[in-house]
């Protein structure tokens, strides 16, 4: 496996900000404009594919694949502990909505103006979603490119 | 053998045929119950702009829920499979 | 109009990722059939679908199948 050159390394590294910018902005306003915590979590993933792409070998002490497994395990069980808060009701039951709490505005009916501060357990679902996707496939490739097949698989 | 994969070939393109012309016209489903339903209440009850995000996270979150855990067994089946092996 | 002509450029692609020798080539035409796909279902009003598009076929499996190919070697480099 060859290295990369110079310039692709530091275009990668130019446009690596930009490109996680606008996954997350596509994260924070899932309950507003299409896309949601699923798609800014691969867009996240594929920003890191680009710097395992463009730096090979090096790109082995960048990411920490403890770190990012068990934040991927905690947004998992956030995701559970925020359905089950609604368990008063029913299971991911969206007991913010229409409180007046956090994320707690009520939205009249009707195409209006779009306020980020609405929509219940929506935003905190999505920003759990987004976290998980994008850990689990960062570490699916981080693994695939540096790891060997464990000794004992097919055994 | 291949008069037989011909007669496949023709079999399945019948039928895609047929399915292309039983689609009804674009934007007129049949059973419309369930959109006007959406439609009608779900800005107000999940105060949520996109209709969209509120079905999929609080009305059919399940799926959600469902669709996180098929990635979370899939992290857990690559993990097991790179354990950490000696290089040779 | 622009359906037909996606249409067609979407097949068109596709066979070109089908009938290339090299294997980059064919990547990257399958992430132009991709991004084709995503503009054929944003004309058909699901962008939610269309951004997922775009991500996933476009974006992370050509990174994968990139990543993949650069393990590999050409024929040309094993034989000098």
């Amino acid at each position: 496996m060859r290295d990369m050159s110079k310039i692709v390394k530091i275009t990668a590294l130019v446009v690596l900000a930009p490109l996680i910018t606008f996954g997350l902005y596509i994260i924070a306003h899932g309950h507003l404009t299409p896309g949601g915590g699923f798609q800014g979590g691969v867009i996240i993933a594929s920003c890191f594919a680009l710097l395992f792409i463009a730096f090979g070998k090096q790109s082995k002490h960048m990411l920490n694949k403890e770190l990012l497994s068990v934040a991927e395990s905690l947004a998992l069980f956030g995701f559970v502990f925020l359905a089950l808060l609604g368990l008063r009701k029913s299971f991911l039951n969206n007991f913010l909505a229409n409180s007046g709490a956090m994320f707690g505005a009520s939205v009249p009916f009707g195409t209006k103006e779009a306020y980020i501060n609405t929509a219940g357990t929506i935003p905190l679902m999505n920003i759990l979603i987004g976290l998980e996707v994008s850990c689990a496939l960062t570490i699916i490739m981080l693994l695939m490119l540096n790891e060997k097949v464990s000794k004992h698989a097919g055994k | 053998m291949k008069a037989a994969k011909i007669i496949f070939v023709i079999i399945f393109a019948y039928f895609l045929i047929a399915c292309a012309l039983l689609l009804r016209p674009f934007g007129s489903p049949t059973e419309t119950t369930m959109d006007e339903y959406f439609i009608k209440n779900a800005q107000i009850e999940t105060a949520s702009n996109n209709v969209v995000a509120s079905i999929v996270f609080d009305y059919r979150g399940l799926d959600t829920l469902g669709e996180a855990t098929v990635l979370f067994a899939a992290v857990s089946g690559v993990i097991l499979l790179f354990r950490g092996g000696v290089p040779k | 109009m622009l359906h037909i002509i996606t249409l067609i450029a979407i097949l068109a692609s596709a066979l070109l990722a089908i009938e290339a020798k090299d294997l980059l080539v064919s990547v990257v035409m399958l992430a132009a059939m991709s991004f084709l796909l995503s503009l054929e279902f944003f004309l058909l009003q699901a962008p939610d679908v269309a951004i997922t598009e775009a991500a996933v076929g476009g974006c992370l499996t050509t990174a994968i199948f990139v990543l993949a190919i650069k393990k590999t070697r050409r024929l040309e480099d094993e034989s000098s």
